[in-house]
C-alpha cells in the first residue's frame, strides 16, 4: 500500500520536477529573455506544462484512490450481507431440523417405554412422520442447490397445458380434492405463445404457487390461476382470497427457509417460494407478490416470463 | 453359494447405516458381507464372489465409483447397486456410465433397496456383462447409442429431449421390469416432487410419439396401470 503511494507521488511529481529542471537549465545556459518583449521562453513553457500535467495526474490519482476505497467498502458490505444471510439461513435450518428431531426422539422413547400395542403403533407412526418431514426438507434443499448447476432445458413449453396439469396435480392431493381452482387462459386474438424453458422446473414453480394458494385458504375461499400475454412477457398469476401476507413480511417471503406468522403450524419446508423465485429468474423472468389483509383480502403471485421473439 | 441364499457385499463406511441395513437384508433372506472402504470391497469382491455388490459412493481409501471401475476393468461383472449421496444429474449419469446396474439416492427407503436388489438379481446372468455396461443398446428397430446420446429408429435419428432420452436409457437398461414413476423420477430427475408423476407421464408421451408406439398395442413401452411402465421389447447390448 505504502509502496503504491510512493509510486504515485513520484509519477505525479515527475513532470513538475522535469519542468522546473528544464526551466532552470534553459535560463542558465541559453540567452536570457528580456522582460518587456513578451516572449515565452521554452523554459517557462516546460515549467507551466510540467505543473499542468502534474495537476492532471494528481486529480486522476485522487479519483482512482477514491474509487478503490468505495469498491472496498461495497465489497465489505456485500460480504457482511452474505455472512448475515448465511447466519440467518443456518439459524432457520437449525429451527427446521430441531422440530422433527425432537418429535423423532420422543417417538423413539415412546417405542421403548410404551405399554400397549396401540401406543407403539402411534409412536412408530409419529417417528415415520418426523422422518418424512426431514426427507422433504432435504429434498427441497437439494433442489435449491441443484438449480444453480443443473443444465437448463431450453425448449418450447405449452403454458396452458402445463397450468392445467399442475392445477390437476394439486387438486389430486387428498386434502384438496373438494377444492375449486379457476383456470383462466386468454386465447383471443391469438393462441397462447409457447415460452422457452425447462418444463419440469416451470411446472415445479407453478405447482408450488398453486399448492401454497390451496394451503393458505380454506374450503370456501377461492383460488384462481390465470395466464395472459401482454406483448412483452407471459404473465402467470396465482391468486387466492386467503388471509393475506402481513406487509412487514412481504420482503422476506422469498428468502430461503423464511416462515411467516401465517405459516406457523402449516406444513412446508419454507423453501417453496425460494424455489419459485430461483426457477423464474433462471428463465430470465421475475416474480412479484401483492397482498392485502383488509377486505377484500387475498394474495396474488405474478410470474413474468420473457416471450421468445 | 446356493440360489436360495444369495450373498450381498455391502460396502459403506457409516456404521449406523450398515448396522441397520445388514439385519434388514438378512431378514429378507440374504447372506451379507460387510466392508467399510473401497479397497476392502475390491478385495472381497474378488475373493468371495458375492452375487451382488452394494457400493456407497463416498468411502475412504477408494470411493465407490473407482472401486466399480476397477472391478469392471478386471472383468468382474458382479451386479452392482451404487448408493449415491449427491443428487446431481451428472453424478447419476456417471453411475450408469461406470456400469452400475442400478443406483439409489440416499436417503432411500430400505424396501426400495430390496426391490432394486431383487430386480437386479433377477436380470443378472452370472459372469456376463449386464446391459448397464453396454454402450449400444438395440431392441428391434430401435437403437440407443449411449455414448453419443442418440436414439434412432430404423436408422432414423429420433428427436428427443435429453430427459426423454434418459428415460429411454433407464427403461432399456431395465427391460421387462415394472418401473414405477417414482423410480424414474429418482433415477432420471434425481428429484421427487408431488406433481412429479405427471412430469414422467409427459416425457413418456413424448417418447411414445417419437417411437410411434401405440400405448394400447405397445411394441416398446407398456403402461402398467397403477404401477408404472415396462420396456417389453428384447434388448441386446454391445460394446
Amino acid at each position: 500500500m505504502n509502496k503504491q503511494r510512493w509510486f504515485y507521488l513520484i509519477i505525479i511529481g515527475l513532470p513538475f520536477l522535469l519542468g522546473t529542471l528544464t526551466s532552470v537549465i534553459a535560463q542558465a545556459f541559453f540567452q536570457p529573455v528580456p522582460l518587456v518583449v513578451f516572449k515565452i521562453d521554452i523554459g517557462m513553457v516546460a515549467y507551466v506544462f510540467g505543473i499542468f500535467i502534474s495537476l492532471l495526474l494528481a486529480a486522476y490519482a485522487y479519483g482512482m484512490a477514491r474509487k478503490e476505497k468505495q469498491l472496498q467498502q461495497s465489497v465489505a458490505e456485500a460480504q457482511r450481507n452474505a455472512e448475515d444471510g448465511r447466519r440467518r439461513f443456518l439459524r432457520r435450518l437449525d429451527h427446521e431440523i430441531k422440530n422433527p428431531l425432537t418429535a423423532l426422539r420422543t417417538a423413539l422413547v415412546n417405542v421403548r417405554e410404551c405399554k400397549t400395542e396401540d401406543e407403539r403403533e402411534r409412536a412408530i407412526e409419529n417417528a415415520g412422520r418426523a422422518v418424512e418431514r426431514l426427507i422433504r426438507l432435504l429434498a427441497d434443499l437439494r433442489k435449491l442447490s441443484d438449480l444453480g448447476v443443473r443444465p437448463l432445458e431450453r425448449l418450447p413449453v405449452d403454458v396452458p397445458e402445463l397450468l392445467g396439469e399442475m392445477v390437476e396435480a394439486a387438486k389430486s392431493l387428498p386434502a384438496y380434492q373438494e377444492r375449486e381452482v379457476n383456470l383462466l387462459i386468454s386465447k383471443v386474438p391469438s393462441p397462447f405463445p409457447p415460452v422457452t424453458g425447462d418444463r419440469d422446473l416451470l411446472s415445479l414453480a407453478v405447482y408450488n404457487l398453486v399448492e401454497n394458494a390451496l394451503k393458505f385458504t380454506s374450503g370456501d375461499e377461492a383460488v384462481e390461476v390465470r395466464a395472459l400475454e401482454d406483448g412483452k412477457a407471459i404473465v402467470i398469476e396465482v391468486a387466492d382470497s386467503g388471509p393475506g401476507i402481513p406487509s412487514d413480511e412481504m420482503s422476506k417471503i422469498f428468502e430461503e427457509l423464511y416462515r411467516g406468522a401465517n405459516a406457523r403450524g402449516i406444513e412446508g419446508s419454507g423453501l417453496g417460494l425460494a424455489l419459485v423465485q430461483r426457477v423464474v429468474e433462471l428463465h430470465g423472468g421475475h416474480v412479484e407478490v401483492r397482498s392485502t389483509q383488509a377486505d377484500p383480502r387475498g394474495t396474488v403471485f405474478t410470474l413474468r416470463l420473457p416471450v421468445k421473439k | 453359494m446356493s440360489r436360495q441364499n444369495p450373498t450381498i457385499l455391502l460396502a459403506d463406511d457409516d456404521p449406523n447405516i450398515v448396522d441397520s441395513l445388514a439385519p434388514f437384508l438378512e431378514r429378507a433372506g440374504f447372506h451379507v458381507l460387510i466392508v467399510s472402504d473401497g479397497q476392502s470391497a475390491l478385495d472381497k469382491a474378488q475373493s468371495h464372489h458375492p452375487d451382488l455388490i452394494i457400493l456407497d459412493v463416498l468411502m475412504p481409501r477408494m470411493d465407490g465409483r473407482e472401486t466399480l471401475r476397477r472391478l469392471r476393468r478386471v472383468n468382474v461383472w458382479t451386479p452392482t447397486i451404487l448408493l449415491t449421496q449427491v443428487g446431481e444429474a451428472s453424478e447419476r449419469a456417471l453411475a450408469l456410465e461406470e456400469g452400475a446396474d442400478d443406483y439409489l439416492n440416499k436417503p432411500f427407503d430400505p424396501h426400495e433397496l430390496l426391490a432394486r436388489i431383487r430386480a437386479v438379481l433377477r436380470r443378472a446372468r452370472p459372469g456376463e456383462r449386464s446391459l448397464s455396461a453396454a454402450w449400444l443398446l438395440t431392441a428391434g428397430d430401435l437403437s440407443l447409442d449411449r455414448r453419443a446420446r442418440r436414439a434412432s429408429l430404423s436408422g432414423q435419428t429420433l428427436e428427443l429431449t435429453p430427459k426423454a432420452l434418459a428415460v429411454l436409457e433407464y427403461l432399456m437398461t431395465h427391460p421387462d421390469e415394472a418401473v414405477t414413476r417414482e423410480r424414474l423420477l429418482d433415477a432420471v430427475w434425481g428429484w421427487e416432487y408431488p406433481a412429479g408423476t405427471r412430469t414422467v407421464d409427459t416425457r413418456m408421451a413424448e417418447l411414445r410419439r417419437a417411437l410411434d408406439d401405440d400405448p394400447s398395442e405397445p411394441k416398446y413401452i407398456e403402461t402398467i396401470p397403477g404401477e408404472g411402465y415396462r420396456f417389453v421389447a428384447d434388448v441386446h447390448g454391445e460394446g
